[in-house]
Parts: structure tokens; sequence; C-alpha cells
């Protein structure tokens, strides 16, 4: 009797080596650019000038960062470089964070335990919010900043932020909030708490993974935001992704390469920190939103 | 402590009609079960006492006083869910102390009531883990706990034991009768599981599609039932249910049973109803296994007992008995018999019909006779 063998050893490790070649391939075509605005952003001027643009630096410095944090002239500005940009979105995005993670919060606490009549509908038409142009409404809601006096100012910038972001923020605590047990809510009731002490002392703890979901997608889109703070903002409350923009474009004479490459990596930087400190929290809380039943 | 009366409830939402005018009067410091099939309205009718649910029409009354319409946190009911329903992110003591912390009761006292009750339910050991460190006996002892603590004038509890394991749910469910033998508190307890419902209850509501079937201690319930339905829910195995023809010889009157190709006469206990408008008709003879059993001398003598021949088709050993199924009238009926006195499959075997507990029902309205 002879005996077979079995033997797949051979043919997975080749598969493995397929895979895992692809996937340096695909790491190295999207890193590449990164790289390379990370090494120019250290050389000199001179370098770049007279070498090539893919080329190891042969010195290293920080000139270019300081020059794009607050010595580059930008515009007619009086103060100079990213800074002013860079505080103004700071102040914008902090509130706007804060204020559309907690309406979320009290909008999906409010559609998935206390539904009213007509709740499911408004749901739906909460959830239009998400598919928005944003193109679509800059005029009629460049009209109701002007109504209310808040035209160019960061907190015009905040309450459209606000408005526009809690369509997802509800959504994702929605989403979130159904698949926490109904008899919760019912317990809590019969130990005697209302609707504010619920929501404090019972659902807010529970939400820790869909904050931090709901934060870094705020934040990112929020910090990332062109559309809105190049429209609805004087030059005193600029967002940083416009003040980039007008550094790169406003220069005259020659292009300063490692200037413009510091200045984008600097206006990048918060969200890049917000993914790597939370980054684990948000893949949890997508999948805990979505599959956990 | 306090009696309720639930008078004339009813309950729809929108067109779906789920309590059709619920009666109930339950005295101080009874134990009610609530049982029936899945969608009978059994729990809809525990949310409605808690004040979870907004009755449609009809009354609630604790004690003497109108709870209709009052919050469920002034009704002063506590109740003990399904899945526990414990605050994941606070500890055995907080979730147990947390209903007292918002009823403003001094830290002192709330720690004495805590400790109290972890004492009464054992789980001292465990006041300072989080519910996810807790195995399914511990949640359930602490949401007890967590009811306990408040004092309340009526307890609810709705199929607290359904997600423990069988012997588990055995240990609770005698833990459950101690504890009410010793708070004495008025307790409505919602279950599917019959076998829960005859040995914690003081009396059982049986329930079907909004209405209740019959209202009364387990004894009752299970030999003298109001209806089929109520008759083949309670029971395990379940009562035998065989059409038969009413017959007449002088005063007395017996039911016909065929068994492989002979007819026998059963006599029927008088006491057992009145078959007088029934004589040539058909009706239902509803009997329970235990009734049906293998040839013992005491019992063969009695007077409402008949021996029959039958053919044994299956049989299924329990241990301390064993079922026979065998087939009536050309319909499947099953006996109890000591297992030494059981046949193979294909023997023939003597059965002794018991009539004492017989019931009998109509075909129409499938009442009791």
């Amino acid at each position: 009797m002879s005996i077979k063998v079995q033997d797949t050893r051979y043919k997975d490790i080749t598969a493995r080596s397929i895979l895992y070649a692809v996937l340096v391939i695909a790491a190295i075509y999207y890193l590449a650019p990164l790289f390379l605005m990370i090494i120019t952003s250290f050389r000199s001027m001179d370098e770049i000038r007279v070498g090539q643009l893919i080329e190891w630096p042969k010195s290293f410095s920080l000139d270019a960062w300081a020059a794009a944090w607050n010595q580059v002239q930008i515009g007619a500005r009086e103060e100079l470089g990213l800074k002013p940009y860079f505080i103004n979105s700071i102040k914008m995005v902090i509130p706007s964070v804060a204020i559309s993670t907690l309406l979320g919060a009290l909008n999906g606490y409010v559609l998935s335990f206390w539904k009213f009549r007509g709740s499911e509908i408004f749901f739906a038409l909460l959830l239009a919010g998400c598919f928005l142009p944003f193109q679509a409404i800059l005029l009629p809601h460049s009209i109701v900043l002007g109504k209310l006096q808040l035209t160019g100012t960061v907190s015009g910038l905040v309450m459209t932020h606000v408005i526009y972001g809690v369509a997802f923020t509800t959504l994702f605590f929605r989403n979130y909030y159904v698949n926490l047990p109904g008899e919760l809510i019912k317990a809590a009731k019969l130990d005697g708490a209302g609707f504010w002490m619920i929501f404090y002392r019972i659902i807010l703890p529970l939400s820790t993974p869909i904050i931090v979901v709901s934060v870094i997608w705020q934040f990112t889109q929020i910090w990332n935001d062109f559309l809105f703070g190049v429209v609805f903002s004087d030059p005193d409350s600029q967002p940083v992704t416009v003040g980039l923009n007008n550094m790169v474009n406003s220069t005259t004479g020659e292009k300063r390469y490692n200037v413009d490459m510091a200045g984008a990596i600097i206006a990048a930087l918060p969200t890049v920190i917000v993914y790597v400190v939370a980054g684990k929290y948000f893949v949890r809380g997508l999948t805990a939103g979505s599959v956990k039943g | 402590m306090a009696g309720l009366i639930i008078d004339n409830v009813q309950k729809s939402f929108g067109q779906t009609h789920i309590l059709k005018g619920i009666d109930l009067e339950i005295p101080d410091g009874e134990f009610v079960i609530l049982v029936g099939p899945s969608g009978c309205g059994k729990s809809t009718l525990l949310n409605c006492i808690a004040g979870l649910e907004e009755v449609t029409s009809g009354r609630i009354l604790m004690g003497d006083t109108d709870m209709t319409h009052a919050a469920p946190k002034d009704r002063d009911i506590a109740m003990v869910f399904q899945s526990y329903a414990l605050y994941p992110n606070m500890n055995v003591r907080k979730n147990i102390a947390f209903g007292l912390e918002i009823r403003k009761m001094p830290k002192a006292e709330i720690d004495e009531i805590v400790n109290n009750v972890a004492k009464l339910l054992q789980i001292e050991n465990l006041l300072d883990r989080k519910p996810s460190q807790l195995s399914g006996g511990q949640r359930q002892r602490v949401a007890m706990g967590r009811s306990l603590a408040r004092q309340p004038e009526v307890f609810l509890f709705d199929e607290p034991l359904s997600n423990l394991d069988a012997k588990l749910r055995v240990e609770m469910r005698t833990e459950i009768k101690k504890l009410h033998q010793r708070l004495g508190t008025t307790i409505v307890y919602v279950t599917h599981d019959q076998i829960e419902a005859m040995t914690l209850a003081d009396r059982i509501a049986v329930m079907k599609a909004g209405h209740v079937q019959q209202f009364g201690t387990p004894q009752q319930v299970y030999d003298d039932p109001a209806n089929m339905f109520v008759a083949g829910f309670m029971g395990s195995p379940s009562m035998n249910f065989l059409r038969v023809e009413v017959g007449q010889n002088g005063d007395d009157y017996h039911v016909l049973i065929a068994s492989e190709g002979h007819t026998y006469q059963l006599p029927c206990p008088k006491a057992q109803g009145d078959l007088s408008g029934y004589v040539g008709k058909d009706v239902i003879l509803g009997i329970r296994p235990e009734q049906l059993t293998h040839v013992m001398p005491h019992v063969e003598e009695g007077e409402f007992v008949t021996k029959v021949p039958v053919k044994i088709e299956v049989t299924e050993p329990t241990g301390a008995d064993t079922l026979v199924l065998t087939r009536i009238n050309d319909e499947e009926c099953e006996c109890r018999v000591h297992p030494a006195e059981a046949g193979q499959p294909g023997e023939m075997m003597d059965i002794l019909f018991n009539m004492d507990k017989a019931v009998f029902f109509d075909i129409e309205t499938e009442d009791r006779i």
C-alpha cells in the first residue's frame, strides 16, 4: 500500500510571496510622495535648484519649516507664515468637533430610544444631509450667515461645520445605539432615571468607541475642508487649508519647493497625529457599530 | 406591600391588538405566573404593569391607587429582565445602588442596603466586578439584587431564567421561590416554560392571543383545564387528545375507543363532566399519559379503569418512566409505564386506561364539557 503525501507547503509559500510582493509595491507607490515631501522640506533651495528633484539631501536644515511656519509672506497679510491660519483652524475645529459630536450623540440617543411619531422620517431626512453636495448650499448658506452677521468669522465657520457634520455624527451614534439592548433603558427608567440622567450616566459612558469614530471623522473632515474655508471666511478667519493654498500660489519669483513641502506637511500634521493616536479605536468603533449584534 | 388589580386592560399597536381585555386580581403577596406561547401578549402585559407601555384602555391599580397613567418610577415596581440589563459601565455595587442614588438616599443608608442585599444573594465577593466579568448565574443574582435593593411593592420578572443553562435554571428557580417565601412581596413572573410555571406559582394565568384562558392554582390548571389549549399547554409530555364517540348504559356514560381492530368501552365518571347531551356524538377525550399505565393490581380494581391491549409503536425511556407511543382510534397516544414493563416496538402490551381524571372537550368550541 502506498501512502499519498498531501504537502501544500511550497504552494502556500509561493502564494504568500506573491501576495507580499504586491502589498510592498502598493505601499511604496503610496508612500513615495510622502517620502519625497519630507526629504525636500529638509533640503536647501540651492541644492534643489542645481540637483534632481528626487535626490538624497546633502544638507539638513529646518529653514524651510521655520519659513513656512512664521516667515513667509502670504498675500498682503501683516502676520507672516502659516501660523495665524493654523491657529484659526484650531479655533474652528475644536468647537465644531465637540458640538457636532455631542449633538450627534443626543440625536442618536433620541432616535434609538425615545422614538416619536415620524422619527423614522426625521432620520431619513437627516441622512439626506450626508449626500448633499456642499457646493449646492454655498449661496443659500452665505445668505444665512449674512443675516446672522457671522460672515467672515470663525464662529460662522463653526456653525457651518456643525450643521453639515451633524448628519454624519447622528448616523454614527444612531447605528451604534440601536445595538445596545433596549432593556437597559427600561431598567434605568424603573430605577427612576429620566431622559438626561440615562444619557449621562448610562449611554454616554458606553459610547467611547463611537465617540472616537465621530471625533476622528469630524476632525479630518473639518480640518481638511477647503470649500467652506475659502468661501465663508475673511483673511482674518481663513483656515490653514486656505492659507497653504495662498502661500503656494502667491509667491513671486522663484518657486520655493522646500517651503511649500514643509507648509503642506504642517497643514496635514494634526490629522496624521489624530489617526496615529486614535486609529485603532477608529477601526474598532466602525466595526462595533455595524457588525456587533 | 400591595395587591395588584388589572381591570379590562387592552393594548394595541396601531391595528395590531395585543391585549384584548385582561382581568386579573392579584392579592398582596401572591406569586402569579403569566404563561403562554410566544406572542400571546404576556410580556406586553408585564410592560404595561411596569408603565413602560401605555395601556390603550382599562385600569391598573396597586393597592387602592390607580396607577394606570403613573410614570414607571412612581409605581414602586422593580423588574428583572431576560437579558438582566445590568449597566455595563458600572460595577455590581454601583448597579445595585443606582436606583437608590437617583432617589437621593443618604450614602450610609445606600451602603447598608447594598451590603444586606449582597449578603442575601451571596454576591458579597462580586461587588467590585463589572457585569462583563460575571457568569450568567451571577448576573442573574445581581439583577435580582438591583430590584431587591429598592424594596418595591411589586416585583416583575420577564423570563429571568431563559438565558441560563438547564442545571442553573433549576437552582435559580428554587432560589426565587425561597426569596418569595422570605420576602412575601407580590410577584408577577412571565415565562413560556410550563414547568417553571407549575413549580413556582401560587396561581397561573395561562394566556393565548391576548386573552387569559384560565387563572387558577397550578393543580387546578393541570387537573381541571378550562379548554383544550390550557390542557395541551400545561404538562409534559402533553395530554393525549382522542376523538371518541359517547355511549350510554342506563344512567352511566362511556366513550368508545378502538385498538388493533377491537372496540372497548371506557366508563366515564359523572364528576368529570355531564355527557348527557353528547350521546351518539363525538367529543374530544383528554387524558394525560400518567393515566395510561402498565397493569398494576391496585389500579386495575378501580371503577373507571379498563384494560386495553395496544400495539407499541415507539418507546422513549426517560429513566424514571418509559413513554410508550401507541395508536388509539387511529391517533397517536402516549402512555407512561414502568421501564421494566415496557415492551419492544411492534409488540402488544396491556395498558390500563384510568378515567378518574379524564376530561372532555366539545369538538366545535374546544371548551370543557
